[in-house]
């Protein structure tokens, strides 16, 4: 009895926290769907109103959110893979190679010092620099400064995914005839994929939301990722409600599809090492 | 031809895990390394496969110096002790591993790794992958992903370690008949005497990364260079007696054993394997008495544990001996095979 009494009471717990994460999301979904008279009825129709994908339009259609929407994937997909790359190949390096004066400990928390400070401080400084090398009002500017600033996570996380790796797998491979980098790439990589497809989606929800260096590296439609393109709709004169909401509903659908995806790896990436297989 | 050790020394940080270590080794052996943990069998392996750097020395393979020689380029196939088989292949790639990266055509490649598999008896598991095989299967494969190509050496650390005793005996002889058939050098680690006594043409006995003694099995256990290459090998252990000569006489607290001339220096120590001692239940001529401590009956023959005064003796009886705990019995000892050793430097004395 004390069973189905405990059971029904955690069942309640998880649902009243569902409802608490997602109601923002249930509302900027209706609000998306809604007409701007329903939007601003009192009460609000909860459930009950007659949808209209006007603001849909309004936003990919007659406004430019369509390139927003090319603009965001283009950056986080390339700072993504630029970050895993270079970031992989520093973490096996830390991981596998004693360097001279213990400089895999120094190097590694060098690289996660620069996660330490607020990311405002690095603003300024990197809006003069894009700025003198001309690549204001690019997508190439927010590539960079994704890039580095994923980095260090990708290293970090790398890093201990490559520690957990026996070593007799990589000196089989190289026993066998292969080379370094052939063993990373046909050996190594193979087995921690679980988690270079964890580090891999967190880089991309980074990059996807990132709205700090966005907003003052790009003034214009050229180089306007989605969170940036979504803020603008807030002006002096009007709030555009309906088409804010359109383009967030959209923003989310990539990532979440993405997450999906890779869930089973997300899930055995998370926990590689706690558990050995 | 062959490889050859010359002077070569290792050390981690402050440690010396290997110590001016000269070795040559000619093609078509079995060699085996032998020692207890630590004594620096395995480093010397990985430094010859290239996976450790050598810090003093040189190693030669086939008269080239190798000691900058990537491992990739060495040439060598390696068997390891956790056999490092990789999980995310198939069998049949694993064992095709050393020639895909050597860019074999795949036709070529399949041919080769099926006759392997066969040779090994194991072209049923091919298309698994390694968590479906038991430990002697995965052995196999190991193994078979050494031999798929023709290397220079192969190299093998400890491969039998992992396996049940049955396996592990079965397995040995196995490996015998293939590096029989091969005829390709190969150096093997291990801490197994018996391993080492079965499988080598010569053994390399190491201790604290140096070598004690490097001959043929049976020189290496009728005449160990010393008392703890004679400790070390053989099962059960030698026995070891501290005393002295008095009169052309070995004396030894309740023991005495008459040794016309061959006294050297006053304090000596002699080493008897126990099948060198005899076990009789009635006293005869020059037989010592001896206390039975405990028996242990193997199935084809028994090991005494004997105490005489305040020395403890093993030795091999019959099967059918049988003696009480506590009881009195008689011994009498082969004169000729006891070997004399320096109480202080361990080193064997006299002639051989």
């Amino acid at each position: 009895m004390t069973n189905k009494v405990e059971q029904s009471f955690r069942y309640l717990l998880l649902t009243a926290a569902l409802l608490f994460a997602l109601a923002p999301v249930y509302w900027m979904l209706t609000i998306s769907l809604k007409t701007e008279v329903e939007q601003f009825a009192i009460p609000p129709p909860w459930f009950v109103f007659t949808p209209t994908l006007n603001h849909y339009y309004d936003a990919f259609v007659t406004r430019g959110f369509g390139n927003y929407l090319l603009t965001s994937a283009i950056v986080a997909i390339t700072s993504t893979a630029c970050a895993l790359v270079i970031g992989t190949l520093a973490a096996y390096v830390l991981a596998r190679f004693q360097l001279p004066w213990s400089l895999n400990r120094r190097l590694s928390l060098w690289i996660l010092s620069t996660r330490m400070f607020p990311a405002i401080v690095t603003a300024v400084p990197l809006f003069l620099m894009m700025r003198d090398v001309q690549l204001l009002n690019t997508r190439v500017s927010l590539i960079i400064v994704y890039t580095g600033f994923n980095l260090p996570f990708v290293v970090w996380m790398m890093r201990g995914f490559f520690a957990d790796l026996p070593r007799d797998l990589e000196e089989a491979a190289l026993v066998d005839g292969d080379s370094r980098l052939g063993a990373l790439v046909r050996v190594v990589l193979p087995l921690v994929s679980p988690g270079l497809a964890a580090t891999a989606v967190f880089c991309l929800i980074v990059s996807w939301n990132e709205f700090l260096f966005a907003l003052v590296l790009t003034q214009t439609d050229a180089a306007m990722t989605l969170p940036v393109g979504i803020a603008g709709r807030v002006t002096q004169y009007e709030i555009k409600w309906g088409v804010m909401s359109a383009a967030a509903s959209v923003a989310i659908v990539p990532i979440l599809v993405f997450a999906l995806a890779l869930q089973k790896y997300l899930v055995r990436g998370l926990s590689m090492g706690a558990v050995k297989g | 031809m062959g490889i050859e050790f010359k002077n070569v020394s290792k050390t981690f940080g402050g440690a010396t895990v290997v110590d001016d270590l000269s070795l040559r080794i000619d093609d078509g052996e079995f060699i085996v390394l032998l020692g207890p943990s630590g004594c620096g069998k395995t480093t010397t392996l990985r430094m010859l496969a290239g996976l450790e750097s050598v810090t003093g020395g040189d190693i030669f393979i086939n008269g080239g110096r190798v000691n900058d020689v990537p491992t990739q380029h060495r040439d060598l196939a390696m068997v390891f002790q956790s056999y490092a088989l990789y999980p995310h292949m198939t069998i049949a790639e694993n064992i095709g591993y050393p020639l895909r990266v050597r860019k074999l055509e795949k036709g070529e490649r399949a041919e080769r790794v099926k006759r392997v598999a066969a040779m090994l008896e194991i072209e049923t598991l091919l298309e698994r992958k390694p968590r479906q095989l038991s430990g002697g299967e995965r052995q196999r494969v190991a193994l078979a992903r050494a031999i798929v190509r023709e290397p220079r050496a192969y190299l093998m650390d400890e491969p039998l370690s992992n396996l049940d005793a049955r396996l592990r005996v079965q397995m040995r002889g196995e490996l015998k008949r293939l590096q029989h058939q091969l005829g390709t050098t190969t150096i093997y680690v291990t801490h197994d005497q018996a391993e080492a006594m079965t499988l080598a043409t010569r053994v390399a006995v190491m201790k604290k990364g140096r070598l004690q003694q490097f001959d043929a099995p049976m020189n290496i256990y009728n005449y160990p260079a010393n008392r703890f290459v004679a400790e070390f090998v053989g099962s059960p252990s030698m026995n070891f007696i501290e005393g002295r000569i008095e009169n052309g006489t070995f004396v030894s607290d309740a023991l005495q054993i008459p040794m016309g001339g061959l006294a050297r220096g006053s304090q000596l120590t002699i080493g008897i394997r126990p099948e060198h001692i005899q076990v009789l239940s009635a006293p005869q001529d020059n037989a010592i008495a001896a206390n039975v401590y405990v028996t242990e009956l193997m199935g084809n023959e028994t090991f005494v544990f004997l105490s005489v005064g305040t020395n403890r003796l093993i030795a091999r009886a019959p099967a059918d001996f049988r003696a009480d705990l506590e009881s009195t019995v008689w011994i009498t000892i082969t004169r000729d095979k006891i070997l004399f050793f320096d109480p202080v430097s361990g080193e064997r004395l006299g002639h051989g």
